[in-house]
């Protein structure tokens, strides 16, 4: 029994060896094949919003150049404080840094990356899609000034539909977000009594209603309380073919939320900072984009301005990839493409990185 | 007659004091050591996580002190945090599902011991007990998708319409909320608590059972006046032991409680749980502030938890050793 016992220890040991060898040798191929200073492994952590496309580049950017990219959607907040201490290579954020992040994270550089938006959705039993409103009425609706549905100003927006008395639940996302991040900061810019009791963050203290875990709880709450409305990522709301508003915009109109009116939003960027040091806000656009949609966001990568031998020109590279040829991924995902002011910003700013 | 074997010769070497081989010898040693080691690492774990949650949550202790206990308000943005909330929501949740579960165990636990028929008795409890191994977010999904429209549409409504003259029941019904989590907590607790009432009530000294049988009481009355207080501190230890489980659940409740911070009466609201909290906001929390006030919360919510055991296992034991 004891010899049994002993043998079986001695090839379990034998196996574990071997599987460590083979693991590191595939992983030496890696890092033994590219030429000398150049990185093989550059590593990534943050928001999630961002994770979807992220995972279609690294597919096709790791064919063609010689680098493996991991990137962990652990949320922004986390993923700020990972590029904080330097246990990954770049950081992602949807938010842009505070101050104070900002000074902790000692010169790091922000850099839009990729371009979404968020929506407004509802479900009320009898009333279908394409429901009209607007900026402060929504902010009434969150903050619980307006209760129920066929409240006379939401009446007002949309004559001629029937409206039940339905009770309004409004719901918000209680892990932090971009989408709470785009929605506060377009609820706070068209309505100052948002901004001073709610304000903006990508988790904040919402007066009332409901709160759900990610896309799929908002999008689960949505679906089973009658008379709930939510933020939810443009994404999402369209896969799910949930009833969506048009809200609208500082020139008067109801854009559908689409590739195209996001892009339209995002003309309105002229002179986009180059400091990299600063986010850029695109909520509310103003009526000289008529078809802008209201609600969108840029999305952030953090980086270091100055990082250990050779990751720096890597993750030049591939942040220069992500924000040009990488862009082509996005519309499948709802993601605008950057627009070209944007682009050129972010090559000045790359510039930076050693 | 019984013989007693003779006595061993006493010669130089009894058969018993025959030279203990090396490797037995290091291999006693060897075994106390590993399994030495292996105790050593599990009280040195406990502590380690004791000590890195206080000393993370020291910045926010720092900062608000005690006064974070009775603050109501949860605001990232202006930076104001406090527990009070989640306190409530989860003081509420847990009390609410061990009264609902509590009389279910002992009466599925008196039927298991006393009253089914014996074929009925194992098969039973394996049943009872598999309903510990549903991990908790697919109870969490079962709540969102089936239970929680079941309760918004049918059992809050006639609720509401009996008892809503109650604060308890004011307000309007909804999926989600404060009803949904406690009934869902209901069902994770009650594996736990049955399984220990189980074992308290198979412990009844049959003699005083038969006692009481003999002397002309009833089935029922035999339970109610021998077999229950009897059991009663070990029912005490296994209300606290699912106290103590409630408390920490995180997954299945932060998916159908609502997850709105706030004190309300009504059980039609939605609030917010500490462990449920910790787990949606964590990722996402910046670090400094708002995530020192999140691990304060987690602070707490280790005090409890730790309390909650040592009083089970203090009055669990407490019974059998008797």
């Amino acid at each position: 029994m004891k010899r049994q016992f002993l043998v079986g220890l001695l090839l379990s040991a034998v196996a574990a060896v071997g599987v460590s060898a083979c693991g590191s040798s595939s992983s030496g191929t890696t890092s033994g094949g590219s030429s000398g200073g150049s990185v093989a492994n550059l590593s990534g952590a943050g928001s999630t919003l961002v994770s979807p496309l992220v995972s279609q580049w690294v597919t096709p950017y790791q064919q063609k150049n010689h680098v493996v990219i991991t990137y962990g959607a652990v949320g922004s907040g986390t993923g700020i404080q990972s590029i904080t201490s330097r246990i990954v290579s770049f950081g992602a954020s949807d938010a842009p840094l505070t101050s104070s992040q900002a000074t902790a994270c000692k010169s790091c550089l922000e850099i839009p990356w990729a371009l979404a938006a968020t929506d407004v959705a509802y479900n009320v039993k009898g009333v279908s899609s394409g429901l009209h409103f607007t900026g402060p009425v929504l902010a009434d609706i969150w903050m619980g000034k307006i209760t129920s549905w066929n409240d006379p100003q939401i009446q007002k927006l949309n004559p001629g539909v029937k409206l039940p008395d339905t009770k309004i639940v409004p719901v918000h996302r209680t892990d932090g977000s971009g989408d709470t991040y785009a929605f506060t900061s377009y609820l706070s810019k068209v309505s100052p009594q948002f901004s001073s009791s709610v304000g903006v963050a990508t988790s904040v203290n919402w007066p009332g209603g409901i709160g759900g875990k990610g896309n799929s709880g908002v999008g689960g709450v949505l679906q089973s309380t009658n008379g709930a409305i939510a933020y939810i990522a443009i994404a999402y709301v369209l896969d799910n073919k949930f009833d969506y508003a048009l809200v609208q915009n500082a020139a008067g109109k109801f854009p559908t939320p689409s590739v195209k009116s996001i892009a339209a939003a995002a003309a309105s960027v002229t002179s986009p900072p180059t400091t990299g040091t600063s986010g850029i806000s695109l909520v509310d656009p103003p009526a000289s984009e008529p078809n802008a949609y209201p609600i969108s966001t840029f999305t952030y990568v953090l980086v270091p301005t100055s990082n250990k031998s050779g990751v720096g020109p890597a993750l030049k590279k591939f942040i220069g990839w992500a924000i040009t040829d990488g862009q082509k991924y996005g519309p499948d995902l709802d993601f605008a493409p950057l627009p070209s002011a944007v682009v050129s910003a972010d090559q000045q700013v790359l510039q930076k990185i050693k | 007659m019984i013989t007693t074997p003779p006595p061993p010769e006493v010669s130089g070497h009894s058969p018993f004091a025959v030279r203990v081989k090396l490797s037995d010898r290091l291999g006693e040693r060897g075994l106390k050591v590993l399994t030495g080691l292996a105790a050593l690492v599990t009280a040195a774990l406990i502590v380690w996580i004791a000590y890195t949650v206080f000393d993370r949550a020291s910045p926010a202790i720092g900062k608000f002190g005690l006064a974070f206990i009775g603050h109501k308000v949860w605001n990232p943005v202006v930076g104001h945090f406090g527990a009070a909330s989640f306190l409530y929501g989860t003081a509420v949740s847990s009390a609410l599902a061990l009264l609902v579960a509590t009389p279910l165990a002992v009466a599925i636990s008196i039927y298991l011991t006393e009253l089914a028929p014996n074929f009925l008795r194992i098969p039973m409890g394996i049943l009872v007990e598999l309903l510990a191994a549903i991990p908790s977010v697919i109870l969490g999904l079962w709540g969102i998708l089936v239970f929680g429209p079941i309760l918004g549409n049918h059992i809050e409504p006639f609720l509401k319409s009996f008892l809503g003259w109650l604060p308890l029941f004011s307000g309007s019904p909804s999926s989600y909320g404060m009803l949904n989590a406690a009934l869902i907590l209901t069902i994770m607790i009650l594996p736990i608590i049955t399984s220990v009432t189980r074992e308290v009530l198979q412990r009844t000294p049959t003699a005083s059972k038969e006692a009481a049988l003999a002397l002309g009481a009833t089935r029922w009355e035999m339970i109610r006046m021998v077999v229950l207080p009897t059991a009663r501190p070990g029912i005490v230890g296994a209300v606290l032991l699912g106290f103590g489980r409630g408390i920490g659940e995180a997954v299945a409740v932060s998916m159908v409680i609502g997850n709105q911070p706030q004190i309300k009466a009504s059980f039609f609201q939605p609030m917010a749980t500490m462990a449920g909290q910790i787990a949606d906001e964590f990722s996402s929390a910046n670090p400094g502030t708002w995530q020192s006030s999140l691990i304060y919360l987690a602070a707490i919510l280790l005090i409890f938890s730790a309390l909650a055991n040592i009083a089970a296992r203090l009055v669990v034991r407490h019974t059998t050793v008797k």
